[in-house]
């Protein structure tokens, strides 16, 4: 269980993304993308690039935004999303490239809330961490905007 | 000094279709109805399915990974906007166009001694609307 001020979240218990404060930190998340993850990716986004090297059971390299979407998709699963949350925006930075089924880490935290018109704008800052490596494989800043008070979807 | 052009980047076109959605929230694990459920879609203010940010943000990126292999996956940045949704049906787009004004004589930036190539990137629709638009950067050389 995490406590963070007066929010108190357990598995059962998720958060609404339009309540984080600033500076909430989300729970770290761990991850990997196998030879099979990565072939799916890139055959769902067609990309037949050969950016990302030959490799033994396919590409050598993990697509970045592939880790950078995973990650967002592996943090964003611990808090609940109002429906018909809006992704308004995205930066991201590939510092070094990730070979494929390496282990991944992720971590979020609320860099930004404000609230405008009924609607709350939450910027998300993340990076994603390779084990054993000594900085960020991928950071970036994701920007949601959710209304507030709806049933999440 | 050396000098170094910055390199146009070829356009990459994409169709979007219901049956690509589906793959990428499989492959994403973003199963948002508004993406995958055409009745509960139709319900919304967009009236029908849309495509996954990410997904349609993809495509610009292999365009860059396309053009610069390595140098995309160790250096590479993107700051978009999502200003409009991709729909099922839909042809997009995705350009890179150098910016000119921030790199004079169209040769590269030098930033803490590194070279940095500038573009704008924007991904459209057949009817020319900008669905993504925003920049993208490539720090040349820091693999090798």
């Amino acid at each position: 269980m995490c406590n963070h001020g007066t929010l108190v979240v357990t598995p059962a218990n998720p958060p609404n993304l339009a309540d984080l404060p600033r500076g909430y930190e989300l729970p770290a998340a761990r991850f990997r993308l196998s030879a099979d993850d990565v072939r799916r990716y890139l055959e769902a986004v067609e990309d037949c690039s050969d950016a990302y090297g030959p490799g033994p059971e396919g590409p050598a390299w993990v697509p970045p935004l592939a880790m950078a979407a995973l990650a967002l998709r592996a943090i964003l699963e611990q808090v609940e999303l109002p429906a018909g949350a809006l992704h308004a925006g995205q930066e991201v930075e590939f510092r070094h490239p990730v070979p494929v089924g390496a282990s991944l880490h992720a971590r979020a935290r609320v860099a930004q809330r404000s609230e405008m018109r009924g609607a709350v704008v939450s910027v998300m800052e993340f990076e994603v961490d390779e084990e054993g490596s000594s900085g960020p494989a991928v950071v970036g800043r994701a920007t949601v905007i959710a209304s507030r008070g709806e049933a999440p979807s | 000094m050396s000098v170094e052009c910055v390199p146009e980047v070829p356009p990459l076109s994409r169709q979007v279709t219901q049956e690509g959605i589906r793959r990428y929230a499989e492959a994403s694990g973003d199963y948002n109805p508004i993406h995958i459920d055409e009745e509960y879609a139709r319900t919304t203010p967009f009236g029908g399915t849309i495509a996954h940010g990410m997904l349609v943000l993809a495509y610009l990126s292999e365009m860059m990974a396309a053009a610069f292999g390595l140098d995309w996956l160790a250096g590479g940045r993107l700051k978009v906007r999502f200003r409009a949704p991709a729909r099922p049906g839909d042809t997009l787009t995705a350009r890179a166009e150098p910016r000119r004004a921030r790199q004079r004589d169209g040769q590269a930036r030098q930033v803490n001694g590194e070279r940095v190539f500038e573009y704008g990137i924007e991904c459209s629709n057949q009817r020319g609307e900008a669905l993504i638009s925003g920049t993208a950067e490539v720090v040349v050389g820091r693999l090798r």
